[in-house]
């Protein structure tokens, strides 16, 4: 213990230059305005950033481009509530309820609550990288294929909850996902599926593009066709720009929840924020008393999930940091950013580099404290963004979706599927199919297939080895469990007499 | 009418101007330099340090631009079809212009005619690692292992017709009746993951990844897979060394020019290349970021090196049975 104190110190010591605070402060500005832009996420301003840290000596360069990431979670969720087109990918879930909240005079309510809930995840999960680090590393890397696979299978039950509308609807949206997440080169047979010959297909289809276009151009798209039939009147004024006892009452388990939720799928490598803010939108839509609120502006659902993708950002942290494993892409350009400036990520940084390891966990804290002072004097100011007339705000959002997209691969192709994803969603409202369980079935569903025949493959084709190792074991029980649950008639009866009105 | 014909004075003493330029002044106009794969991996940091020095040493800004997919086919496929006046410049690998063109069934450019080549930047050895708990010491005790347990073991790759794979399959081939099963991953990193875990018990990987695994004792190395032992293992016998001449396995990063680039360009920009390895601080740097720089190298050795290597991988890449698209 006296160890950790005295590492945190000198943590802070280096964090706590005017220097490294300036860079920290860049980083979590930056990160902000890039999460509250819908299309620009922090990989590609992380990208566009890179090359300018050369000249920064690396405790600067790294607490800057680590606040751009766990920034851009905070920021994320501002567009969503207010105008239900999400900043950031893993701030998808958080429009479902948020934007409801919105649309009740409540937005004020909704985006404090995410900034509070980001920050105590943030600061729980800093401590989690400071206290068990290694420890944490360690217990994630008992996650072999065979384990993915079953929390995989377990996700995707959960994904059926997802939907506030009919089972059927929820369970061919999950489907279509699946399919299109199939959309590539197959990572075990190097087999072309659905890409008609097209290379850009060659990789599959990006999440961004997806969730782009069927929330973000599909919500921008049925504005208009509102707008024109009744006038802008959809969004009730704001009453307080707080949130109430109540509001803070029932946020605060969903904060815990989340923060639990995501600081463990953090760690996993192949989990990250996405599948944290999702999961956390399951879990507590599943432990509601009553559900039926969800979708309809229960602050539960902006709590949870904007509070689990912020912990599951900074837990990303973990296997990069201690191990030198990067677990996404955004690690992977902090790995580059490492080696450019002379150091090897890897077991020893810990031991080789204790100033930059512990400056840079140090750095998060400071950084989730600027966060919350940034976030919540702004929440006053994202809301008169609601006054801004449509034939300005409209193109404005297209304008940067499109660079956002484009910026990811510099592909103009990328930027024609999104306008595609746009018109399916279009059909989608129409049809009353909703998109969240297709982009959950869309992240699930080659990493399940994938993580099958890689534990095939590696037990040499005995689907034995999900049932011998105990947490796999563990997972597909709860995952039957789950399923019973669902097709229950008793709950499946309530389920259709809660929702059945959200359909017209 | 006097309008029409200044305009097309200024335009044709503007392209006569220009004509003469581009060989002499070039660079007069930013050049891009196109790396085929993401930002902040291997390649990219390469390109980054590379660019970094072009632009202070010819007077214009090199601008990296990452082009990625279709394990880097999308990058060269369009440096190819550029115009060849020095201004769209790609930064190769040993997938772009040995190993793709062996493994894709409908390429759509040619390593050697498609490209005019400027000059090699350097070279990253790959090693072979294994699972401390693997009861292996050598390669020949590996071998051993592995023909006393016809498939029980497996290796891991950072993805099917990837470099990581092809050492795997070239061991495959020299070791002669080893069966092992081969796991494909979606890039090293989860591949590595899964090897300090336990989850596979093989890998070849490049020495930037696998050496701080290695120093902190999560993996232990068998051999080295270039000619010459690595310089950060000294002490590491290569697989020449230990019963396989033939096994010659690392990447490499060159700087390629669309078709018909102009010699005077050529040779500007090789130039340049050779001085910036040349220039102590830089071949620090980019030993840093994971290659060993490799000084002297002409367009022509370039061109010689790009033919070798596709006769080395051709045997290796028909045994894999891969016809990718």
């Amino acid at each position: 213990m006296g160890d950790l104190f005295h590492n945190l110190a000198l943590g802070f010591a280096v964090a706590g230059t005017l220097n490294n605070l300036t860079y920290c402060f860049i980083g979590a500005m930056l990160g902000t305005l890039v999460g509250v832009l819908p299309g620009i996420g922090p990989l590609a301003t992380l990208a566009m950033l890179l090359p300018i840290t050369f000249q920064l000596p690396p405790e600067g360069a790294l607490i800057m481009l680590a606040g751009i990431f766990y920034g851009a979670q905070y920021g994320g969720s501002t567009t969503s509530i207010l105008i239900n087109v999400p900043g950031e990918s893993s701030s998808v879930v958080t429009a479902l309820d948020g934007h409801a909240m919105a649309k009740q005079g409540r937005a004020g309510s909704a985006l404090a609550i995410a900034a509070i809930g980001s920050f105590f995840a943030g600061c729980v999960a800093t401590v989690a990288i400071a206290v068990a680090g290694p420890p944490l590393a360690s217990v994630a890397q008992k996650f072999g294929a065979a384990e993915y696979f079953s929390l995989m299978v377990f996700g995707l039950v959960g994904a059926v909850v997802l939907a506030s509308g009919s089972v059927i609807k929820a369970v061919a949206m999950i489907i279509l996902g699946l399919l299109l997440g199939l959309i590539g080169l197959d990572v075990t047979s190097g087999q072309s599926r659905f890409t008609f010959g097209i290379p850009e297909l060659a990789d599959g289809i990006g999440f961004v593009t997806v969730s782009l276009g069927l929330f973000g151009i599909a919500e921008i798209v049925t504005n208009l066709e509102r707008a024109s039939k009744h006038g802008r009147d959809l969004i009730q004024p704001v009453h307080s720009l707080m949130p109430t006892r109540q509001d803070l009452r029932q946020a605060w388990p969903a904060i815990l929840r989340g923060t639990g939720v995501g600081t463990l799928l953090g760690i996993l490598p192949g989990g990250g924020a996405v599948l944290a803010s999702f999961s956390a939108y399951t879990l507590e839509k599943k432990i509601a008393k009553d559900p039926s609120r969800f979708g309809k502006g229960a602050i539960e659902g902006v709590a949870g999930p904007e509070s689990a993708n912020n912990a599951a950002a900074q837990a990303s942290f973990i296997p990069m940091l201690t191990l030198g494993i990067p677990s996404n892409a955004v690690m992977a350009l902090m790995v580059g950013a490492m080696m450019i400036q002379g150091i090897t990520p890897g077991p020893q940084v810990m031991t080789k580099q204790p100033a930059l390891f512990w400056g840079i966990v140090a750095s998060m804290w400071i950084g989730n404290l600027m966060l919350v002072i940034i976030n919540l004097p702004l929440v006053g100011m994202w809301i008169r963004l609601l006054k801004v007339p449509y034939n300005m705000l409209f193109p404005a959002i297209i304008i940067f979706c499109s660079i956002g997209i484009y910026s990811l691969n510099n592909s103009v192709t990328d930027v024609l599927f999104t306008a595609g994803f746009g018109v399916m969603g279009y059909l989608f409202v129409k049809l009353g199919f909703e998109a969240a369980p297709l982009l959950l079935g869309f992240v699930l569903g080659p990493l399940m297939e994938e993580n099958l025949r890689r534990a095939m493959t590696i037990s040499r084709g005995d689907p034995m080895t999900f049932i011998d190792r105990p947490i796999s074991l563990g997972l597909l029980i709860a995952s039957l469990a789950l399923l019973a649950l669902v097709i229950a008639p008793a709950v499946r009866r309530t389920r259709q007499e809660a929702f059945q009105e959200e359909e017209t | 009418m006097l309008r029409g014909v200044i305009a097309a004075l200024i335009l044709a003493s503007g392209l006569l101007a220009s004509g003469a330029n581009a060989q002499g002044n070039y660079p007069t106009k930013p050049v891009r330099v196109i790396v085929p794969f993401a930002v902040g991996g291997p390649t990219d940091l390469v390109a980054r340090v590379v660019a970094a020095k072009l632009t202070e040493y010819l007077g214009q800004q090199f601008i990296v631009e990452n082009r990625p997919g279709a394990g880097g086919n999308i990058g060269a496929d369009m440096v190819s079809k550029a115009t060849g006046d020095g201004y769209t410049l790609l930064m190769a690998t040993v997938s772009t212009h040995s190993t793709n063109p062996l493994l894709y069934k409908k390429i759509s450019y040619d390593p050697v005619t498609g490209f005019t080549p400027v000059g090699q930047v350097g070279n990253t050895p790959i090693v072979l690692v294994v699972h401390p708990s693997v009861p292996a010491t050598d390669l020949k005790s590996l071998v051993e292992l592995l023909k006393n347990n016809p498939g029980k073991y497996s290796y891991g790759s950072s993805g099917l017709g990837s470099i990581l794979h092809l050492c795997g399959e070239h061991f495959r081939l020299l070791a002669g009746g080893i069966d092992y099963v081969h796991v494909p991953y979606r890039g090293s990193a989860p591949m590595m993951n899964d090897l300090v875990a336990g989850q596979i018990p093989i890998v070849f990987d490049g020495t930037p990844s696998a050496l701080p695994q290695i120093e902190a004792k999560a993996i232990r190395v068998l051999a080295t897979g270039t000619q010459k032992r690595a310089r950060q293992l000294p002490d590491v016998p290569t697989m020449a060394e230990q019963g396989y001449p033939a096994f010659d396995c690392y990447t490499w990063n060159a700087i390629f020019a669309p078709p018909k680039t102009p010699e005077a360009i050529v040779t500007k920009l090789n130039a340049a290349i050779q001085r910036l390895v040349d220039d102590p601080p830089t071949f620090k740097k980019l030993q840093e970021v994971g290659i060993d720089p490799t000084p002297k190298q002409t367009p022509a050795m370039l061109e010689a090196h790009v033919k070798a290597e596709l006769v080395k991988w051709t045997p290796v890449a028909k045994a894999t049975g891969l016809e990718l698209e």
